[in-house]
Parts: C-alpha cells; structure tokens; sequence
C-alpha cells in the first residue's frame, strides 16, 4: 500500500470555527447567534457545544461547521479558532488546523509564538469595556469579528440579538449591536482578511429548520401525535421537556413536571392507560430509576415512549458530556425478561423521524421503545429540512395489516393503537393471545371494555393467574411481538454503506454515524475500502442484515463511546466474531480522524495478512 | 323512569372474587365503594381504579371498571398521569399503610400539590399483612413485629396531620365497620373537586396490630363543632393522643389540576397546528 496522505472533501466550501472560553462568558451565545445567521443562508451548519457542569467557570466551547453539502460529524481540525483565555488557548490549540485563523485576546493569553497559524491578537474585553462600560460584552464583539471575516450582513445579525436579548430592554440590545460594531469596525481597521462573503449566498432555497437534537425529539413526538407528557429535570435531557412544555398546550397536550423519574414514567404509564401517546425524558441515572415501571409496562403491554439522552457516568457522572454507557442497561435492565424496543439515532433529522418511529413501534406492539440519543446529539444543532406535511398518513385504529413505513421527509405513517371491534367487546379479552401477539387495547370509557392491566401474571382477559401453563402461554405472547418487530425490521432497507466485496467493515451505533461516515469517506478517499453498517435498532437487532454484512469480511472495526465496548459485548455474543474495538471514554464525541486513523491501522494489518498469505 | 342505579345492582367483578382473610376490614370498604358507585350513578366504564400493591392493591382487581394494578407505591403517579389526560374519567386510587407512607409516601405531597381530581383511599391495617407481618409505618412504637422482632424502634406516623401540613383540600377519617361514615365521606370525598384523601382504618385479622375491639375502644367521632374549614382545629385533633378522631377534619375547594393546565392553554392563548410550531425554528 502506498503512502497515506489526508485527502481532502470534495465539497467546495467546508469550515470549522471554534469559540472556546470560560462557562458564562457569552461563548454559546456567541456561538449560536453566528450559527444562527449562517444557517440563514444555503449552508449546511452543525454545531457541536461542551461545556461544565457548573453554572460559571470552566472550559466551555461551541463548534461550528459550515458546509456547502449534508453535514455528519463535528469534523476533526478547526480552521478558525477563538480563545477568550489561557486555558481555553491550551485545552484547544491543538484541534486548530496548521495555518489556521487564531484570535485571541492578548491580555488574557500567552501564546507559543513559534506554531505557524495565522494570529490576531485582538483585546476584545477591553473593547467591550470601552464600547459597553463592561467586559460581558465580549462574546458580542467576537461575533462582530466573525461577521468581518465570514462576511455576515448586519442586519441579520441585529435581528437575533434583538430576538435574544430583547426581553432584557433596549439598552442592553443597543449595548450589544455596538459591541458588534465595534467588533467588526476594529477587525477592519486592523486588517484582519476576510475569508469569505457568506451573505452573497442565495437564502436557502428549501425551507430548513435550524433545532438541536433535544428539540428533535419534541418536535418529533408532536408530529406523532403525542399529546403528553410527564417529566423531571435531568442534564442532558432538560431540554426536551422543556420544548414539549411550550408547545404541547399549543396544540392541546398536556405536561405535567413531577416529583422524581420513577413519578414522571408512572404518569405516562397512567396516561397511555387512558388512551394518549406519551413520551418521558430522561438521561442514564433517570433510566435507571425508571427500570421498575419499564418492566410494567411491559407486562400492562402499554405503549411508551422513553428517551435517554445519555451522559458520561457512572452515577452522576459527567451531566454535561457524551457518552455511549447506557445500552446494557436499555436493553437488559429488568427484573425479569419485558420485550422492549431500543432505537439509536445518527443524527438531528435522524431524531425527528426516529422519534415519529418510536411512537409508531410503541402503538404498534404495546411495549416501551427507549430513544437512545446522547449529550453530543441532543445539543448539537443543525440545519435540518422541514417534512412535508402533506405527506402525513394515519393509521386506522381498526387496521391490523398495513406494514408501516420508518418515516421520512417524504413519507410518513403515524400508527393509532388498535382498538378493539364491537364484535370483540362482546367477550373482551384484552390479552387475547393472538397470532402476533398484539392484542387491540380498549379506551376508557368505552363500554364493555373495561379491564383489569395487572402487574402480576394474568390470563387473556387480565384476570391473575400464577399457573405454569398460563405464564409460559403469556410470556410467549409478550415475546412474540418482539419477534414481529424482527421480521419487520429485516424488511427495511439495509442500514448499510460501501462495496459489499469489501473485506475491511465498520460498524457503530447512534451518534459515531456521522464520524465513521466522515472517516470512511477520507479512507476512501486515501485507496482504503471500508464498508460501514449502522443498525438503528440496536434491540432487536436487524440479525439477517447483519449476518449478511459480516459475511466475507476479514476485519471488523467496532467503535463506540465507551470504555467496556458494550455494543461490541453484545455482537460478539450474538454473531460469534472478534472484531478490533475501538473506544473513546474521554466524554467528548469522535472526531472522524480519529476513526480515519484506526481504518488505516487495520488497513496495515490487512496488507500485512496478505503478505504472510503469499 | 329508569335511572342508572336501577340498572347496575353492583359494579363488582363478575368473575374475580376477594381472596382476603375472613372478617377482613376490606371487605367492608369494597361494599361502600360499590354503594358510592351506585349513589353516585357512575357507568362502570367511566370508573378508572388505580391500586399499588398489597392487600389493598387488590381492590382494582374486584370491580368492573377500567383498573390499573401497578406497582408498589406508584398508584398516585400513574393514576395523576391518567387523570391529567382523561378528566372526564372518575379515577380512584387505592392503597394500604405501606403502599400510601412508606414506599410511595414521597408522592402524596406532589399529588397534593397538584391538586388532582382523584380520590386517594388509604386503607390503614397498621402492618404488612400480604407479606405477613412486618412492621409499618403506622406500627406503634415498640410493637413486635417479624421484622422488628424487638419492638418497633421507630415512632409511628401522624397520617391526618402530615395531609393536613401537605394541603390537601379533603381530608377524612374512618374506619371500614363504620359503612355509614364511608358512604358519606366516599361520596363526598369523590365529588369534591380536586384531591381528596379518604383514610380508612381497616383492621388486619391475621396480623392483629389493632384488633377491631381497641380500634372501637379509641375511635371518636369528631364533635359536631368541629369547623371542617379551621386548618388549625383540625390539626388540634389529628394531634390528639386521647382519641383516634373519626369524620371530616378539613376541606377547602381549591381550583384543581384541570383548571390550572385549562388556563395555562389560555395564557398560550393561541393554539397552532405541528407544522405552524415548526416555522418557529426556521
């Protein structure tokens, strides 16, 4: 094999900006105002933010990338890089590109002098200090800097900070469109070069919604026609909730804040009972909490919704960065064995639609679906293309035939639970055993419908019954309805990507989508073959599919955020290869040239295993 | 002309009957829940009964309604849940000493707070008697019991005075050999808008903390100048050592959960289609 070089994205425009600095400094909003504006025009943006647990003090970032085709991963290396202090400068230098921009603000920062970048040593506090009177301005004349560089018209800008800081009074507006001022006028002045003229491009042309992956989750259950909610604070969840907070009611939902998580997922219990679409959000310590009425739930075989937005733990962990530690615990946690359905999206618009999905499987096969997104995903913002709601298809209560679409920006099913016929009434068994398994649930309030949904073993008509016979029929029943979802997902188009003769093969779940693409791209691009599959359902697992990916293939890579491998557990017990692990336990998501880097490792071993061959 | 009562005679179970100890105070509590049911001319199939677990969890499974037996301690959560998004269902939640205050005490206050239109019936035996007798949080101070085989070494609860101190708008004491004083305080606890909680002592036959006789000895009605509105009157005789009271300690009509997330919708005062709060993040 020849020598490895980086190659480069074939896409045209392709940038990285990075603001890096204290928590409660302005960096996110500096961040999100100027991703924000961009994402006002054609491009393509995706941020990507971390920052401390506490409320002040500590490194925090936002990450911006901007490009002129789909964007999947944070990227690796920073073209342009601000640092509002020294340890911002030391913690980030090393992610700034060689000969890339770096602003810094030179009373605050010492920086190596001999690393070849582009610098500009600007005192933005002290601009901000003579400007507003005070130094919290700072973040506001970066972005003014921003503004000189990547040509952002004013105008739009001054509309967004009106927007977010509108509700703090006049002046505090006026103070900040000077700030941007004064930022963008002493860049001028200075000769800071400009890099590109981002205003000369067309405004997007399709209609583009610019949401985080947390909010992709709200909007997601509201497409779905979910009209409750029940839920309790956690990092990095909060979000969610508090986005179906504000909207539900617009759209006549309800939601109600409890006491604690086991609480918040026994309202929605409650709530499913009496015939609503409901949705719980949590992250890994709410889960756990929630373990006991998952398994009711399971066993009432009523639909929920539950989402994990999972952070670094064990325990309290890290609440405000990534990681990929709760699988086990989705999939198995439980006393006892309760069918549920984990689902693992890639991505913000993956979000969208996989939520839609979990609602569809959850009415569908009366059990709980766990979302597992995680902090990178659910903070990440990203321009995302608004569904066509033309394109909206119910379900019949009465149907038990349709084979329901995953959703998609051109399609999409929205499952009602099956309810029983008038026939059906006449002798209701509510856990009838049926073929599949699926039993239709009656609604309150329906007459002759009305049922017993015990915790404890029961037989078809929900009556106890702790007899050998009666458990084994009821746990059949329950488990067959997982198998139905089985047969359903193999009916899906492979979740693969790449040349099925390759002998090299990637595999991840969830939010390292993005990141193997990326790598597998730059692999590619360096005359190294990859293919990559990146099931969504992690529980049950698409079997045949992947049976039929690991067939021929010499070398598997398996990568994921975390340090025991735990998807990696689970393939290797189901399908009996060895694949090389790849983990990051750092709480920060994978870059792609992390990936990019183990593909030619395994590359290397690849031609070597050939050499020995020969 | 025919009226609903004439047309149910019971709302009990066909098929499930009660496997509780004979001469269990239970039994008392389900005849006057079914004669409420009956007063009030409830359908069968708008009667939702959320129970948690224990003797008392049973009671979902005894009528024919819709009814939820969950786990243990979370019947308030599930039944809340449930009622915030059917408020046109009649939603009852029943649970013993151990479902009510120990395992599930922590969402009273929160239930309380919300103001839920749902009845809560705590069924109070002084023990656990489904798993055989182990202590409670209503078991008296030194009690022996299978778990504190030394005597109970933790004071027992004062329930009347925490749901007082918690804020609830209806709160009543009785005891399931009374069926008139459940009859009235069950209809009226269910009509009363809002949470309202009704406690019953029900004696344990087999795990005898109580028996019938000392619960007879102590039990008094409280006096007919009883101001069920004075909070402090009602604290006065929760508190009392002399007498376990019997009968309305406090009610107060307060505007309920529905009516607070009702007006939350006209404080959104406008309401949107998916696709119209979608343009909000464009």
């Amino acid at each position: 094999m020849g020598k490895i070089s980086k190659p480069k994205l074939k896409s045209k425009i392709d940038f990285i900006i990075r603001v890096a600095g204290e928590g409660g400094e302005g960096v996110m909003s500096c961040g999100e105002l100027f991703a924000k504006a961009v994402a006002r025009t054609s491009y393509h943006v995706f941020t990507f933010i971390t920052y401390p647990t506490e409320m002040k003090g500590g490194y925090a970032m936002t990450q911006i990338r901007i490009r002129d085709i789909t964007i999947y991963s944070m990227g690796s290396f920073v073209d342009c890089m601000v640092v509002f202090n020294q340890e911002a400068y030391d913690k980030s230098i090393s992610s700034l590109k060689e000969g890339g921009i770096l602003i810094y603000d030179p009373e605050f920062i010492e920086i190596d002098e001999s690393r070849n970048f582009v610098k500009y040593p600007i005192p933005f506090s002290q601009i901000s200090v003579e400007t507003v009177g005070r130094s919290l301005g700072k973040n506001v004349v970066v972005l003014g800097i921003l503004s000189h560089i990547y040509g952002l018209a004013h105008p739009g800008l001054e509309k967004l900070i009106d927007d977010r800081y509108g509700s703090k009074g006049k002046k505090v507006v006026e103070g900040n469109i000077k700030a941007l001022k004064a930022g963008a006028d002493t860049a001028k002045e200075i000769g800071v070069a400009i890099v590109m003229d981002l205003s000369a491009s067309e405004p997007a042309n399709e209609e583009y919604m610019f949401i985080s992956g947390n909010q992709a989750v709200a909007l997601g259950a509201i497409a779905a026609g979910c009209r409750f909610s029940a839920g309790y604070p956690l990092t990095p969840s909060t979000s969610i909730f508090e986005t179906l907070s504000k909207f539900l009611p617009l759209v006549g939902g309800r939601t109600i804040q409890m006491e604690d998580e086991i609480a918040a997922i026994s309202a929605v219990i409650g709530a499913s009972f009496g015939g609503e679409k409901v949705i719980t959000p949590t992250s890994g310590p709410g889960l756990q909490l929630m373990a006991e009425q998952m398994s009711l739930a399971s066993m009432l075989e009523l639909p929920i919704v539950i989402v994990d937005v999972q952070r670094g733990g064990p325990s309290t962990g890290l609440p405000t960065k990534t990681e990929q530690g709760d699988m086990k615990f989705a999939v198995y946690g439980s006393a006892g064995e309760s069918p549920r359905i984990i689902l693992a999206p890639t991505g913000v618009e993956d979000t969208f639609y996989q939520t839609i999905r979990a609602f569809n499987l959850a009415e569908k096969y009366q059990m709980p679906v766990i979302l597992l997104t995680d902090q990178s995903i659910g903070y990440r913002k990203a321009t995302v293309k608004m569904p066509d709601f033309n394109k909206i298809f119910m379900v019949d209560q009465f149907d038990r035939k349709t084979k329901v679409k995953i959703p998609n920006a051109e399609h999409i099913d929205l499952v009602q639970r099956q309810i029983p016929t008038e026939d059906e009434l006449k002798d209701y068994k509510r856990y009838k055993n049926t073929k599949t398994g699926i039993s239709p649930i009656a609604r309150p309030g329906t007459p002759g419908g009305q049922y017993l949904a015990t915790g404890l073993e029961h037989d078809e008509y929900g009556k106890t019954n702790q007899g050998p016979e009666n458990h084994l029929m009821m746990s059949k029943k329950r488990f067959r309805k997982l198998d139905q979802v089985s047969h359903a997902f193999e009916r899906n188009p492979m979740e693969t990507y790449g040349d099925p003769s390759v002998r090299i093969g990637i595999m991840g779940w969830g939010s390292t989508e993005g990141a193997i693409r990326e790598a597998r791209y730059l692999a590619e691009a360096a005359g190294v073959k990859v293919r990559h599959i990146h099931p969504h359902t992690i529980s049950p697992l698409p079997e045949q599919q992947i049976s039929k990916f690991l067939h021929r293939l010499k070398h598997l890579i398996l990568v994921e955020e975390n340090l025991t491998g735990q998807f990696a557990h689970f393939i290797k017990a189901k399908f009996g290869v060895k694949p090389i692990e790849v983990h990051k336990c750092e709480g920060m998501p994978f870059t792609p040239d992390e990936i990019f880097n183990a593909i030619m490792k395994v590359a290397r071993i690849a031609d070597e295993d050939n050499i020995t061959n020969i | 002309m025919k009226t609903i009562s004439q047309t149910f005679n019971t709302y009990k179970s066909k098929t499930i009957k009660p496997v509780w100890c004979p001469g269990c105070g239970d039994y008392g509590v389900l005849a006057a829940l079914d004669k409420t049911f009956k007063a009030l001319e409830f359908k069968p199939e708008d009667i939702a009964i959320v129970s948690g677990i224990g003797c008392s969890g049973r009671f979902s499974h005894y009528f024919n309604s819709y009814s939820l037996h969950g786990t243990h301690g979370r019947a308030l959560p599930t039944a809340t849940g449930l009622k915030t998004v059917r408020p046109d269902l009649h939603v009852i939640t029943i649970g013993g000493d151990g479902d009510g205050l120990s395992i599930g005490g922590g969402h009273i206050a929160h239930a309380a707070r919300k103001n839920v239109d749902l009845t809560y019936i705590i069924l109070d035996n002084n023990v656990y008697g489904m798993t055989k007798g182990q202590s409670s949080p209503t078991t008296p101070l030194g009690y022996n019991t299978k778990t504190a085989p030394y005597g109970v070494y933790e004071e027992s609860l004062n329930p009347i005075a925490m749901f007082l101190a918690y804020n609830i708008g209806y709160i009543a004491r009785t005891t399931s050999t009374d069926m008139k004083g459940m009859l009235s305080i069950l209809k009226e606890a269910i009509e009363h808008k809002g949470f309202s909680l009704v406690y019953i002592m029900s004696p344990c036959v087999t795990y005898s903390v109580l028996p019938y006789a000392k619960l007879k000895e102590i039990v008094k009605p409280l006096p007919e100048d009883h101001d069920t509105s004075d909070k402090m009157s009602a604290f006065k005789y929760a508190y009392s050592d002399e007498h376990m009271y019997t009968g309305v300690f406090y009610k107060e009509e307060k505007t309920s959960l529905d009516e607070r997330l009702k007006e939350v919708f006209h404080i959104a005062h406008t309401s949107k289609t998916t696709s119209e709060i979608m343009e909000e993040f464009k």
